[in-house]
């Protein structure tokens, strides 16, 4: 899954739980789904940005 | 005709009369043609039948005499003198009395500056029209290897070559010297043109030549070396005499210098400026990539609040449902009308609807709103 595809959902389940029209039962299952998709993305960007700041590191010190 | 030989024992020997007839015989029959020189010695005299006059070649000095009938001459009305360049309309022709080789002309055009001019601008639209000047290619941002096709006169190849060189060191070059003026000039650049071309990994191709008068530069403008210019595989800078020539191989380039130098610069990059900007470029590109990051963490975090509202959203408002359904269910109660100062009277556990339900002395329980009391009927 992709960092798009788990942001849209993350925003989607966010946009059903604040309509208010879910079932108790269904709105805490919902809840559960959209931080376990926040934590997936947080996850994803950590990484990216791990990678940036390691190919930024290495790239500087290879400077001619 | 013929020309009889007289057989002295094996040996076949000709008389000088019969020799020249020979050569003469065998002279007139060559096509008559153009030729171009300079007239010298030109020598008219109103008894002779014949003008005489000798053409020059300008280049090496090479002579040919020519000779045109007086009336002929005349009635040209050309009034040359000595070194006007002339085209000569005539054939080879032996004076047989003399053995004396020459032309025999037949026809005399001036040939100066204004009819060069005018020949280059006949070609010039007649290629026009058939698009030869209309192929512009991008030159190569970075030519694996360059061609360099330029005369063994030094200033030219010098300035290419340095100032490639000083732009960007790495460059590779392939040089090929070739005649650049003269008559020769037209088919040796062609040539050069065609083999730098098939030299492999050439990207680009300078054709240059420093200034030099109009007649120097005529071969740039020569039909043969404009169409290969225009179809060359390769793209071609055009690097020709000073700002205002316009030899037409400038038209038919890809690309048109004004001078070696600058198009020294149109072929490769200056390597010193390329670093600076890549590593500019470079420093963007980490801030593009964080400020990136940066965007989609703020727009996750925001979602996350969101989110972490919610449910708690979700059950208070639920909650809030009940509150009212509630409230609404006491409303209906009978201890609501209790509050506003009504009271229930139970007697033997019934509720008491009539004064005749109960009779005097019998005890009776009264409920309020707060609780319940026993009493006595009176």
């Amino acid at each position: 899954m992709t960092f798009e595809e788990s942001q849209k959902e993350l925003e989607q389940i966010v946009e059903r739980l604040e309509r208010g029209d879910a079932g108790l039962d269904e709105a805490i299952t919902l809840w559960e789904r959209g931080e376990e998709l926040y934590k997936r993305c947080v996850g994803q960007l950590d990484a990216a940005q791990g990678k940036i700041e390691e190919l930024v590191r290495r790239a500087e010190s290879a400077k001619p | 005709m013929k020309v009889e030989a007289i057989q002295y024992g094996d040996r076949k020997v000709y008389t000088v009369a019969s020799f020249n007839r020979g050569v003469a015989d065998w002279l007139s029959r060559l096509p008559t043609i153009w030729v171009e020189g300079e007239v010298t010695e030109l020598r008219r005299n109103p008894r002779w039948q014949s003008v005489f006059f000798t053409l020059k070649d300008p280049a090496d000095g090479a002579c040919l005499g020519v000779t045109i009938a007086r009336s002929r001459f005349d009635a040209l009305r050309l009034d040359l003198s000595d070194g006007e360049r002339v085209h000569v309309y005539g054939r080879p022709e032996l004076f047989e009395a003399k053995g004396d080789f020459r032309m025999r002309a037949l026809s005399i055009e001036r040939f100066g500056l204004g009819d060069h001019l005018a020949a280059i601008e006949r070609l010039k639209k007649k290629l026009a029209a058939e698009g030869v000047f209309e192929r512009k290619r991008p030159l190569p941002f970075l030519p694996r290897r360059i061609g360099l096709v330029t005369g063994n006169d030094a200033a030219a190849k010098r300035d290419v070559l340095t100032t490639i060189t000083a732009r960007f060191p790495a460059a590779r070059i392939v040089v090929a010297e070739t005649y650049v003026q003269g008559p020769f000039a037209p088919a040796a650049m062609v040539d050069a043109l065609r083999d730098v071309a098939a030299a492999g990994e050439v990207d680009v191709i300078v054709l240059a030549r420093g200034g030099g008068s109009f007649e120097d530069l005529l071969p740039f403008s020569d039909e043969r070396l404009v169409r290969a210019v225009a179809t060359c595989p390769v793209p071609v800078v055009s690097a020709v005499g000073h700002e205002q020539d316009t030899p037409l191989c400038d038209l038919a380039a890809d690309a048109r210098a004004s001078t070696p130098t600058a198009a020294a610069r149109l072929v490769v990059p200056d390597a010193h400026e390329l670093l600076h900007r890549l590593e500019r470029t470079r420093s963007g590109l980490a801030r593009g990539a964080r400020s990136v990051l940066e965007g989609r963490r703020a727009r996750l975090t925001h979602m996350h609040e969101r989110l972490r509202r919610a449910p708690t959203l979700a059950v208070e408002r639920k909650r809030a449902r009940l509150e009212h359904a509630a409230g609404r269910l006491r409303a209906l109660s009978p201890h609501a009308t209790l509050q506003r100062g009504y009271a229930i009277v139970r007697a033997k556990d019934e509720i008491v609807r009539s004064a005749e339900a109960v009779s005097p002395g019998e005890p009776i329980d009264v409920e309020v709103a707060d609780g319940h009391f026993g009493a006595r009927v009176e």
